[in-house]
């Protein structure tokens, strides 16, 4: 495993610049759905690439997991999966102003995962002096079609039927609270160990300003 | 005349943000704390003029904190500092009598109004 | 499309269409591909209102996207997967795929001049080449997979799925105390109707009592063929009453069908065995020696006939 862990400082200063992106986001989000966006504070770690299934395992039964690609300047970039609880896809065409049936569940899901994903990621990085460009949101597995015995393992499969080309990868959870429509969704970034050297640097460098 | 002040903020960054910002009136006398709980036990037992606080935080956060002021009857003027800048979390500390609600990472120049307009400088 | 010669030359050979619309979505621009696809001029086009010139847009959902690209200042997408496509505009492989429109990838991107957006670009790719070997990878692999779970002959469950089913159901009856019953039937003397008739005739025989014996079946019951001339029902939550009641049914109206094979009118009968989950079974496969006991009687006892396994009496202490 390589040396990537990340110091107490660029931890801190990581987590504060993602709280900011979150705060940033959130304020976008409410005021464009128009509810309230509980946050809660992100959690940062490290995961090695054959404990992502089992660390994806943990994180409860989804229902749908929607991928999309982020990639900035000065070699920043990652993967964001989002992933859903069951029950919450009920009332998301409300929530994101449209009509039930203008639209699939699946599309409502990809939707939303690409606002939340696009939003925070570009406070992130009008932060760190960056500008992120996105790959198209691509709906992984949604258990909505299939039977629903399945469903639970489903992302770790996933995962695990992937040979990876990594080893370790920096995984920020963040979990959205939408109050009025009690609806639960996490964002996972997963940054690749080559991409987080390049992003510890760019911590360092405004850490020097301190 | 110089000031007594508290920062409190679970990110070692975000407080010296804050600190090095400060106009020396309030920069010689300033403590620290990391959560709510160590704030509170610092406000209730010293005279602290001057609170800029964070939201978002483990053990007990800001609101916490607010709340806390006000049933130990506290007299200290509260800043709000926080990434959470939603009008409805705005309004929340606003009412729980914070002065002010300043967006993370806070400027100079808006530290400066707002510190002018509550006559701390 | 701007000032820069590299821009403007590029724009017009991108195979990617651009569309330019403004914040009331009237049109501003587009580029070659887009015009070419359209059918029409830029010059007849400009300013003219994005639903009026594409009356196919659905309007509601297209003006809650786009105000989501201004409000939240980021790009969105849709994928042909959700939508085919929003524009009707032709395609380069109107001869080899059987795609009317053309299919659709679109970006949306913001356009801020002063840092205020002013435009919407989209961006439109043509993606029919990949959907249409996407849809016809989709339609294999559903293939496949029905290959794998139905028997060739009778187009009934194969012996793998039908087990893969009865463990599953077996569970469940376990897990929520429910009722769960197995028919297992074996046709009378096939063997020697096959010698008689040939294998052609046997072939007829099986695919005839598979579908009589579906067609008197439930929805939820799962019908396979277990072996050579063995078939095999689970009825979930049904007692030995409702079992054995279906069994005779099938029984009877097995030894009614007249099967014609060429100019030979063939009739043919079964024995049948049920059997019913109890508390001493462990496995499904319990359940399947239950049954086969039943059916060994059946046979024993002069074929044609439905017999139940056995009760095993249970002596409670006091």
């Amino acid at each position: 495993m390589n040396n990537v862990n990340l110091n107490d400082d660029q931890q801190d200063c990581l987590q504060e610049i993602i709280n900011v992106a979150m705060g940033q986001a959130s304020d976008q989000l409410a005021r464009y759905l128009d509810t309230f966006v509980y946050l809660k504070v992100p959690s940062i770690e490290q995961v090695s690439s054959q404990h992502l299934s089992d660390t994806l395992k943990s994180e409860a039964q989804s229902v749908a997991v929607v991928s999309q690609g982020f990639f900035g300047y000065e070699g920043i970039r990652g993967e964001a999966l989002l992933m859903y609880q069951p029950k919450d896809s009920d009332r998301l065409a409300d929530l994101l102003g449209y009509e039930p049936d203008e639209l699939s569940v699946e599309e409502q899901i990809i939707d939303l995962s690409s606002i939340l994903t696009t939003t925070f990621l570009n406070v992130f990085a009008s932060q760190i002096d960056n500008q992120m460009s996105y790959s198209a949101p691509r709906l992984l597995f949604s258990s909505n079609a299939d039977n629903n015995t399945s469903s639970q393992s489903s992302i770790s499969e996933h995962i695990q039927h992937n040979a990876f080309n990594w080893e370790v990868a920096l995984k920020v959870k963040i979990s959205y609270q939408v109050t009025d429509y009690s609806f639960n969704c996490d964002m996972i970034l997963l940054i690749p160990e080559s991409a987080i050297i390049n992003i510890t640097s760019v911590i360092d460098r405004i850490l020097e300003d301190y | 005349m110089s000031l007594s002040v508290l920062i409190c903020d679970d990110s070692n960054m975000a407080r010296k943000q804050v600190l090095r910002i400060l106009p020396e009136s309030l920069s010689e006398n300033v403590q620290l704390a990391t959560n709510g709980v160590e704030a509170l036990e610092i406000l209730n037992n010293q005279a602290i003029d001057m609170l800029f606080l964070d939201l978002t935080m483990p053990v007990v956060d800001g609101i916490g904190v607010l709340q806390g002021i006000k049933e130990a009857g506290i007299t200290v003027k509260v800043f709000v500092i926080s990434a959470d800048i939603q009008p409805e979390m705005q309004n929340k500390v606003l009412e729980l009598g914070a002065k002010a609600f300043l967006r993370k990472p806070v400027q100079l120049d808006v530290l400066n109004s707002h510190l002018k307009e509550h006559g701390i400088i | 499309m701007s000032d820069n010669p590299f821009c403007t030359t590029i724009a017009e050979q991108l195979n990617t269409g651009i569309l330019i619309l403004d914040l009331e979505y009237n049109i501003v621009e587009w580029n070659r591909f887009f015009a070419i696809h359209v059918h029409k001029n830029l010059q007849d086009m400009v300013g003219e209102n994005v639903f009026t010139a594409f009356p196919e847009l659905p309007k509601k959902w297209f003006e809650r996207k786009l105000s989501s690209v201004i409000q939240l200042n980021t790009q969105s997408f849709c994928s042909w997967e959700q939508r085919h496509h929003l524009f009707e505009l032709s395609h380069t492989r109107p001869i080899t795929t059987d795609s009317h429109f053309m299919a659709q990838n679109c970006t949306f991107l913001p356009i801020a001049t002063n840092k205020i957006n002013t435009h919407i670009c989209i961006l439109i790719e043509d993606v029919t080449d990949v959907c249409h070997y996407q849809t016809k990878l989709n339609k294999t692999l559903e293939e496949l997979a029905k290959a794998n779970r139905i028997d060739g002959l009778t187009q009934v469950f194969n012996r793998k799925h039908w087990e893969e089913c009865l463990d599953k159901e077996f569970a469940r009856a376990r897990r929520y105390d429910h009722g769960l019953a197995l028919i297992m039937f074996d046709l009378d003397h096939f063997k020697l109707l096959n010698d008689t008739y040939g294998h052609q005739c046997g072939d007829q025989v099986l695919i005839e009592t598979a579908q009589e014996i579906s067609s008197l079946l439930r929805l939820c019951d799962q019908f396979g063929r277990y072996g050579g001339e063995e078939f095999a029902a689970i009825l979930p939550e049904t007692d030995l009453a409702g079992a054995l009641d279906v069994a005779e049914r099938i029984c009877r109206a097995i030894e009614k069908r007249v099967i014609k094979f060429q100019d030979k009118n063939i009739r043919i009968s079964t024995s049948v065995g049920v059997a019913t989950i109890n508390p001493e079974d462990k496995r499904y496969e319990d359940l399947i020696s239950n049954a086969d006991l039943a059916l060994y009687e059946a046979k024993e006892t002069g074929r044609n006939k439905v017999c139940a396994a056995k009760e095993i009496e249970l002596i409670l202490e006091d």
